[in-house]
């Protein structure tokens, strides 16, 4: 019972986190057409930021003094700022807010000055540098033992330790959708206004969307911007739902699952992206559980990755606009008319 | 300070290098897809040649021929069951990219199974595994045997490259083939199997890159991945449409990052080498922002 409750939660946090991270991949890719391929070094920028700060700001507001290396001590001091957070709720809620608005920052940062090379150029350039920043973002994170603690990673102090054990749970998954909700509408809200319009008209004519006088470089740095905070504050909730940020945990594979995600639900259609989130959720724990009746002559987790890449080119081969395709934007709402036998119709009225 | 070692070192991996950046520009000068498996394909071939070595007990040079053939057969394969049939449904460039983005963990995540099963059925090293050199003795001084037979094929694959595209009518007509494929097409010229023998060719010469990726460093199914910028800071610092350009751009990135690693790793600095990626994204960043067309735009007019 408690375990079909721990796997609810895993599945409702996971969701929102994930779907936070395709919201932002199908704002630069199904909207813009740029697919960003350093998705996990904005991911890792916020989940980074917490690692360093979160625990040195709460010994800070514990007033406990710290002894020893960081790297060998941020574990034991993480669960010492925890005890701390679970009789001082706003000092935990003011670590939570302030390492999120930091994070954000970071990654909007961070995605001009990583595209900045490569925004003027063809895509191709563009990915191979975030691809490159990504990877040696990373490859930072595990040498510079400071920073996250290099290859021990690091421990997170639990900022809703103060929720009794049960609502905690309960907690992490309401912040998870919450946010993740906040992101979607704002990918929905952008994708169906002027704003919008003009992203796919840059996408799919850049030429003819130069001409009416639409300054391109401009709008690809604001939504790489904007899509590199969104996908920080995924970073940030998924370290303080882990409890610990290694920095191995933030490689390329995580950017191909995004990718994965907006391509199966239907890039180009926010909708879409809530239905490959949760189609690729379903197919990942529907993959875990059968790992433990299958018996194979290799490691069973190649072999889910080898789907997951082969279901993608599929989808690219046969199935290109997705589960859930784009579809022309209203831009008057339709009325239900009468035809000439009298059923209705779905369509403008004269 | 520098001693010859080093020196050779850096010589064989820019060798390396050069096969790779020079047919990814191939592969992007025909398909017009910047091909982000492309360094899994010398990964592809390394594991064909291991497998014949384990099979087959003969002397580790023998079996170059098979990773040329491995990495060819599975770059023609790639090309045919995916990129082409994209390409008539009309997928644009940044879809083949995407493409190209699963192939590699599809293709990576094939290689960690063949690992294991590998590992299972013949009891041997399947990841991290080395090859053994063999010393020649030329006139008195001592030369290792990859420093020649990785110089050798590259000087003989790219002259067979040469005379193919310059010197034969398939060479005409594969040039023909890029420059214009609408046109080409109509003078009677079957592009489809034009960029299929392409592919294969540039599968070919990644595949014998990878051939001696195991005398250097231990080799894994993930190498494919990690050689990538390297690969990509030399193609593109060629100029990305010019085959001599990526050869360059190939030697160019392969010195500097060997040389430049050492270097930063010697006192004073003391630099970790695990920094060594940041030397090719130096590279890169800076061609990107200097010389966006690439060394090519220097001897070539732009097109």
């Amino acid at each position: 019972m408690i375990n079909l409750f721990l796997l609810m939660v895993d599945i409702g946090t996971m969701y929102g986190i994930f779907l936070i991270l395709a919201s932002s991949m199908e704002l630069e890719y199904g909207e813009l057409g740029i697919p960003n391929f350093g998705k996990v070094m904005f991911f890792a920028a916020g989940a980074f930021t917490v690692g360093a700060l979160a625990v040195r700001i709460g010994t800070w507001l514990a007033g406990i003094t710290w002894e020893g290396e960081f790297k060998t001590k941020s574990i034991l001091y993480s669960t010492l700022v925890s005890r701390y957070f679970a009789s001082h709720p706003l000092d935990a809620i003011a670590v939570f807010l302030f390492t999120l608005f930091l994070a954000s920052i970071m990654g909007a940062v961070l995605g001009i000055v990583a595209s900045y090379p490569a925004i003027r150029l063809r895509e191709d350039y563009l990915a191979i540098t975030l691809i490159a920043a990504g990877e040696l973002f990373r490859i930072f994170g595990r040498n510079y033992d400071p920073l996250i603690g290099g290859t021990m990673g690091v421990g997170v102090p639990d900022v809703l330790a103060w929720l009794p054990s049960g609502a905690k749970e309960a907690g992490y998954i309401l912040l998870s959708l919450s946010f993740a909700a906040a992101t979607w509408l704002i990918l929905y809200r952008l994708s169906t206004s002027p704003y919008g319009r003009t992203l796919r008209a840059i996408r799919d004519e850049e030429l003819a969307a130069s001409t009416l006088g639409k300054d391109i470089v401009k709008y690809r740095m604001r939504v790489l911007a904007l899509g590199s905070a969104m996908a920080a504050v995924a970073g940030v909730i998924y370290a303080f739902y882990m409890g610990s940020v290694l920095a191995d945990d933030f490689n390329p594979l995580k950017t191909f699952l995004v990718v994965l995600m907006v391509v199966l639900g239907g890039s180009g259609n926010p909708f879409g992206t809530l239905v490959g989130v949760a189609v690729y959720i379903l197919l990942d724990r529907t993959l875990a559980i059968l790992k433990h009746y299958v018996v194979l002559p290799f490691d069973i987790n190649y072999f889910a990755m080898f789907l997951f890449g082969v279901l993608l080119l599929l989808v690219l081969m046969y199935k290109p606009e997705g589960i859930i395709p784009e579809r022309p934007l209203l831009t008057v709402r339709a009325k239900f008319c009468r035809r000439e036998d009298g059923t209705p119709e779905r369509k403008l009225c004269d | 300070m520098l001693d010859t070692n080093i020196l050779l070192d850096a010589l064989v991996y820019s060798n390396m290098l050069a096969l790779l950046s020079l047919s990814l520009t191939l592969t992007i000068m025909t398909l017009k897809v910047a091909n982000f498996a492309h360094g899994d394909l010398a990964i592809i071939g390394v594991y064909g040649a291991y497998t014949f070595l384990i099979l087959a007990h003969v002397a580790t040079y023998l079996t170059l021929p098979i990773a040329f053939l491995f990495g060819g057969l599975y770059a023609l394969l790639n090309y045919v069951l995916v990129y082409s049939p994209m390409r008539r449904r009309g997928a644009n460039f940044v879809m083949l990219m995407i493409a190209s983005m699963a192939i590699d963990i599809a293709t990576r995540s094939m290689l960690q199974m063949y690992a294991d099963v590998l590992k299972l059925n013949f009891k041997v090293y399947s990841r991290a595994f080395i090859f053994n050199d063999v010393v020649f003795n030329i006139a008195g001084t001592r030369v290792r045997g990859l420093v020649l037979i990785s110089t050798l094929s590259v000087v003989s694959l790219l002259a067979i490259l040469y005379v193919l595209l310059m010197k034969t009518k398939f060479g005409v007509a594969m040039r023909a083939a890029i420059e214009n494929p609408a046109l080409a097409e109509v003078l009677g010229i079957n592009v489809e199997k034009v960029y299929a023998t392409s592919w294969f060719l540039a599968g070919g010469f990644a595949g014998v890159a990878g051939f001696f990726l195991p005398f250097r460093i231990p080799t894994s199914p993930d190498l494919g991945f990690i050689i990538l910028l390297p690969i990509f800071a030399a193609s593109i610092l060629g100029g990305i449409n010019s085959l001599s350009g990526a050869v360059i751009g190939g030697y160019i990135v392969g010195v500097s990052e060997i040389l430049g690693t050492y270097l930063l790793s010697q006192p004073p600095i003391n630099l970790s080498t695990a920094y060594r990626p940041a030397i090719p994204f130096a590279i890169l960043i800076l061609t990107l922002l200097l010389l966006p067309q690439g060394i090519a735009s220097l001897w070539s007019r732009g097109e």
